[in-house]
């Protein structure tokens, strides 16, 4: 990781340093309690961090917004960083202290490195009480950001947001599938739930070729003691999330189009 | 004696026939009602096996289509059954389109919507629609020789009953008309 030269025309020196990583960044930021952007481009894509009040209080990336985005970016270990210029969002989404981000990364690494990931893009470590429903925003190249989703509109764009936002410990079990089947990642599931799910998903397919209503997006499936969302992103991944009856899966159905 | 179209005793084929048309007159009587939901398409019922029952949907849903993606939703029940899960609503979301599955005990009601329909309204008209033709169709998949008519022959039968001339509902196809081998009774291949 190395810091750019500023585009910006703040009063102070440029800096130019290789081998800095974003965690410099981040305690440095918050040790000077400055009011700033920055544009953080790694492995996983570009993203900002805006820092203000001694702490990081918003983060987005083209799919994620919020303290999950700032963990996936904090995540990058590969990349460069450089302050901006950039709009500012109405309400700051994160309320964490840096220290208690650098813990939950820290504990998401723990935890990724055990083979124990939640579920892609969910931060194991959020806890239920923790957890609020992010607001997904699309980055536009003028810097304006703005909620994307209409459950009048087709609702394939934000699947793959839905996926890294809206997972949380409502689901019990998560899994997702490889175009061809191979199991990515899975929580609390077993090797039939994923013949299951790549079943389903296909006869879902089939079901709209035969009815001409292609292509599939994605599903839910009731049962008498929990429900099922199937969904398929843009990369043709197909991520499973089975919740609780009592589980509020509105927010969830809204993004998906359900 | 003289028998019917497929084997039977030519009085009990006449009777057969005829319930099917009124059980298929009741079910569709009940399935245009649905339309009341800004944003339904039209609807159609299948039995477990997956047979298309009934329909009410623009003709540019043919009858084969239907009973395909009937059968491919059948699957979706059994799929989910074989692991000890009861489907009892799926939700399926196309790019423009949903489609809302609800399942009885012989069958299923399947709702083609626009993706911007109203949800609730959706769940209710479904719900009063399948406790009407639950009966219904329990009373046709009882009979064997009603749900396995193949479905072309099923095609004929719906469409002639949803046309102009529903106040003379049509029997099952003529056998000259049906595929060979096709019609079963009992799972026997017969006529």
């Amino acid at each position: 990781m190395s810091a750019m030269p500023s585009q910006t025309s703040a009063a102070g020196f440029r800096a130019q340093i290789s081998g800095a990583s974003l965690w410099d960044l981040v305690q440095m930021e918050c040790m000077s309690r400055s009011r700033q952007v920055f544009r953080v481009g790694g492995e996983g894509g570009v993203g900002y961090l805006y820092f203000a009040e001694g702490r990081v209080v918003h983060a987005v990336t083209s799919r994620l917004s919020g303290e999950i985005a700032a963990l996936e970016i904090l995540g990058w270990t590969n990349g460069s960083f450089q302050p901006c210029e950039r709009a500012w969002p109405a309400a700051f989404t994160i309320e964490s202290s840096c220290e208690a981000l650098i813990l939950r990364l820290a504990k998401r690494r723990d935890e990724a490195a055990s083979n124990l990931v939640a579920f892609p893009g969910r931060p194991a470590s959020v806890d239920e009480e923790q957890f609020e429903e992010i607001e997904i925003e699309e980055i536009h190249e003028e810097g304006e950001m703005r909620a994307p989703n209409n459950t009048d509109h087709p609702p394939s764009s934000t699947a793959a947001a839905v996926a890294r936002s809206d997972i949380s410990a409502e689901f019990p079990v998560t899994m997702r599938l490889a175009p061809g089947g191979g199991v990515l990642t899975s929580k609390g599931a077993d090797d039939e739930m994923a013949g299951v799910v790549a079943y389903a998903h296909r006869l879902g397919q089939l079901t709209g070729e035969l009815l001409g209503l292609e292509p599939f997006v994605a599903m839910e499936c009731t049962f008498a003691d929990g429900r099922l969302l199937l969904f398929e992103e843009e990369n043709g991944e197909t991520v499973a999330l089975r919740s609780r009856t009592e589980s509020n899966l509105q927010p969830l159905r809204d993004k998906l189009g359900l | 004696m003289a028998t019917g179209t497929n084997g039977l005793p030519a009085g009990l084929a006449s009777a057969v026939a005829s319930a099917l048309a009124t059980a298929r007159a009741q079910m569709h009587a009940s399935l245009v009602t649905l339309k009341d939901v800004y944003g339904i398409t039209g609807s159609f019922v299948y039995a477990r096996s997956g047979h298309l029952v009934a329909r009410e949907l623009p003709p540019m849903f043919d009858d084969i289509a239907l009973s395909e993606a009937g059968s491919r939703l059948a699957r979706l029940h059994e799929t989910f059954s074989s692991v000890g899960d009861k489907l009892e609503i799926a939700v399926l979301r196309f790019r423009e389109h949903k489609v809302y599955v609800k399942s009885l005990p012989a069958g299923a009601l399947c709702i083609i919507s626009s993706g911007s329909v109203n949800m609730p309204a959706l769940r209710m008209a479904a719900n009063l629609v399948g406790r009407r033709i639950a009966p219904v169709l329990d009373h046709v998949a009882d009979d064997a020789k009603l749900v396995e008519t193949p479905p072309t022959a099923a095609a004929a039968t719906v469409t002639s009953a949803t046309s102009a001339d529903a106040a003379s509902p049509a029997g099952p196809r003529p056998p000259a008309q049906a595929p060979p081998g096709m019609r079963r009774f009992r799972g026997r291949p017969v006529g």
